[in-house]
Parts: C-alpha cells; sequence; structure tokens
C-alpha cells in the first residue's frame, strides 16, 4: 500500500518555480521515470501521502496523478495504489523527446532572429553539445 | 461515490441586522475546503451553527450523512472544532487542560498529543491564560488534532500566527488528510493564507453564498471584461460594472450566467478579455 511506497525525491517543487505546482509534479515524475530511477511496476506514495512530502493541496497532486495516468506513464489500482506503468518509461522519454524538439525549435528561432544561418546554427549546436 | 461531509439546505440565520442566508451548499467528503469572506460575512456564524452553537431560524444542517439536530452528540463526538470560542483559560496550566480534555475523548492519541505540544512550542506547566494569542490557537489545535476525527471545523485559526506556526498548521492539517475519510472546513477572511491548501472553495459575503468550487473551476467560470460602452449599459445577470470612467468600463462575467449574452446588442463593445487568478476573483467578488 501507499506506506510501503519508497520516498519519490523529485526535487525542487514551489510556488516560487515557473508553471503550475501540478505541471511541476508532472515534469518531475516523467523525469524520474525516462531517466529510469522510477522503474516500471514501482509503487508511488498515495496522492495523499505526496501532498504531505510537498506541502500542496490534495487537489494538486491528484490532477497531477490524473494526468499522468492519461498520459499513459502511471496507472492506479482501486486499493491497492499507484504504479509506474509498463511502457511509463518510452512514454516518458518520447514526451521529453517532443519537449526538446520544441526548445530547439524555439532555439532556432531565436538564432534566425539574431541573423544566424545554418550553418552558424549547427556549429553552435555542436560546440553545446561538446561542452555538455 | 462522493459525499458529502456536510450539506447545508436553505439555512437561515437572523442575528439583530445580520441575515445570514439562506445557504444551501455541500463540503465534499475527503478534502479540504476553505470558507471565505471579508468580515462579517458569517464564517463564524455559519460555523457555529454547525457546532450546534446558537440556533437556526430555518434549514436544515447535515453532518457526516446525519441530521445535526437529531444526532447531535454522535456528530459532536465526530467532529473537531478550532476556533476563539474555546478557552482552556479555567484549568490554570496547559497540562491540566490537555490532561482535562483528553477525559472525554477515547480516541485521544496521547503520544501524538505531546508530540504536537513539543512541535508547537507549548509547555505543560505554563498558564493558559499567560498564553499568546497564537499560543492559544495552537493549543486548541493540539486537542482537535490529538483525537480521531473525521471533520475538522476551524475558525480563522490562521489568524495570529507568525509564518512558521502557519506552516506548521498546514503540515498537521496535511498530515490529518492522508486518511481519506476525513474532512477540513478552514475559515479566512484571506484567500492568500489557504490558496495552497485548499481544494474547495466557498466564497461567502454578507451572510450569502457568492461562488463555490474547486480553484479550478471557479476561474474558468469567471473572467474580467474591459469594454467600450456604446451607451448606457443595462442591469445584466450575470454581468457586474467593477470600474467605470467615461465610456470605459471594466466588467465581471460570469460565464455560467451569461455565456450566452449579446454583450454588443446590449452596447458594450468587448476589448478585451482577461483571466483572473483567484485572488483577483475573490477581490472582484466581495467588492464593494
Amino acid at each position: 500500500m501507499a506506506e510501503t511506497a519508497p520516498k519519490l525525491l523529485l526535487g525542487l517543487i514551489s510556488p516560487a518555480a515557473p508553471g503550475p505546482l501540478y505541471q511541476q509534479i508532472i515534469e518531475a515524475v516523467k523525469r524520474e521515470v525516462a531517466s529510469g530511477r522510477l522503474a516500471a511496476g514501482r509503487p508511488l506514495p498515495s496522492f495523499r501521502s505526496l501532498a504531505e512530502e510537498l506541502q500542496v493541496s490534495l487537489i494538486t497532486v491528484k490532477r497531477a496523478y490524473d494526468e499522468l495516468e492519461r498520459e499513459g506513464i502511471i496507472y492506479c489500482r482501486q486499493g491497492l495504489g499507484t504504479f509506474i506503468a509498463e511502457n511509463g518509461g518510452a512514454t516518458a522519454r518520447r514526451a521529453q523527446r517532443e519537449l526538446a524538439r520544441d526548445a530547439l525549435r524555439h532555439a532556432i528561432a531565436l538564432g534566425r532572429e539574431a541573423g544566424l544561418g545554418k550553418k552558424e546554427l549547427v556549429q553552435l549546436l555542436r560546440q553545446e553539445l561538446e561542452f555538455d | 461515490m462522493t459525499v458529502a461531509a456536510i450539506e447545508l439546505d436553505h439555512l437561515h440565520k437572523r442575528q439583530g441586522d445580520f441575515v445570514l442566508g439562506p445557504l444551501t451548499l455541500e463540503v465534499p467528503r475527503g478534502l479540504v475546503s476553505a470558507l471565505i469572506g471579508p468580515n462579517g460575512a458569517g464564517k463564524t456564524t455559519t460555523l457555529d451553527l454547525l457546532m450546534g452553537m446558537g440556533q437556526a431560524d430555518g434549514g436544515q444542517i447535515r453532518i457526516l450523512g446525519r441530521d445535526l439536530a437529531e444526532h447531535e452528540v454522535e456528530i459532536k463526538r465526530r467532529t473537531a472544532y478550532v476556533g476563539p470560542e474555546v478557552s482552556y483559560q479555567a484549568w490554570g496550566t496547559v497540562g491540566r487542560a490537555i490532561d482535562f480534555v483528553s477525559g472525554f475523548f477515547p480516541d485521544w492519541d496521547a503520544a501524538r498529543c505531546e508530540r504536537l505540544v513539543q512541535e508547537f512550542g507549548l509547555k505543560r506547566g505554563e498558564k493558559v491564560s499567560a498564553l499568546s494569542f497564537g499560543a492559544k490557537i495552537k493549543l486548541a489545535l493540539v486537542m482537535a488534532l490529538a483525537r480521531e476525527a473525521e471533520l475538522m471545523l476551524l475558525d480563522e485559526p490562521t489568524t495570529g500566527l507568525d509564518v512558521g506556526s502557519r506552516r506548521e498548521l498546514f503540515a498537521e492539517l496535511l498530515a490529518f488528510m492522508k486518511r481519506e475519510d476525513r474532512t477540513i472546513l478552514i475559515s479566512s477572511h484571506q484567500l492568500t493564507d489557504l490558496e495552497r491548501f485548499a481544494d474547495h472553495y466557498i466564497i461567502i459575503d454578507k451572510g450569502r453564498l457568492i461562488a463555490q468550487g474547486p480553484m479550478d473551476a471557479l476561474v474558468d467560470r469567471y473572467q474580467r471584461l474591459d469594454a467600450r460602452l456604446r451607451r448606457e449599459p443595462p442591469r445584466l445577470e450575470g454581468l457586474r460594472l467593477l470600474e467605470r470612467q467615461g465610456d470605459r468600463a471594466r466588467f465581471l462575467l460570469d460565464r455560467e450566467v451569461a455565456g450566452g449574452l449579446d454583450l454588443a446588442a446590449a452596447g458594450i463593445e468587448v476589448i478585451g478579455e482577461v483571466p483572473l487568478t483567484l485572488e483577483e476573483l475573490y477581490l472582484a467578488l466581495v467588492q464593494k
């Protein structure tokens, strides 16, 4: 049950951070799942426990769990608890990939505005990859 | 299936010039509900009626599925109350007050009580009469949290608490809510106090229900409109004038009531539609 679920280390969830709190929780869980730190079948804390841990309203965590379930990253079993879905890792990585692509598109648009050509943009990306 | 923890049906009470209600509303079970309204809105009167303090002039109160008038003793056994009415002064010290009150409740958890006393920085030997306002609230909270109540009513508990104590309070309330059959109804005249913790909002003003629902639903329901007035605007249900300068006006639109309204036909040319935060909405709703 929820009590035996290991503690989640979700990093900072804060009203001072950008984005609504439930969105921050969704992204934090996705990060953990995409990286494999939360493996398929692993139990998550009940939404009531996580609300207490994060000091946010019950409905905030409920909304995040509902959304994660809709996206196929976690699943809830009445009376048993909430678990990472079988394909949760792949689904979360796909979602992360979309985010990365959007961020790149945004970076390209900014680069174009700054007058950078294709060659310069590729060079910039190479440079960043090397620093990484 | 969601069962309401509290159901008010046309609850009505007259107190001198002040009239509460008729109030019809539900407090959902398993969630934290915030009863919000300016001073004098009727929050304390409502909570007092829920605790059987004072007699309603009409209407019905059902708590935990039972009629309050018929099952008051049972309901009170399952309900904890924190509010300004409670005074433990008569027992002298904090410790004696705790010992006395604990005797009434078979479900009293002495270990939890001691932990709370320590956490809230209270001392058993302290005189109740010498406690600060905040410390008195903390003592009342200890008394409420040491029991296995299903419903907790808190009347403006954050008044007189500093930021740190407020945090401790909410941490304890969220811990209380780990059991899904539990419900909290907490009142405050300040929305910001409860914004991060409440799941459901009940906004009252001048004894009347103004709006209720989860934050998202409330924020979606209302919208601010900036408009140019072609002529004197008629009074329209669901559309409230907030500000006006010449032919420029700012309205609060209740989409549930006035969603399909033809504003252009009423001479109102909408220039901008602005979503509201919960706090802006609250201030607009209770604006004089």
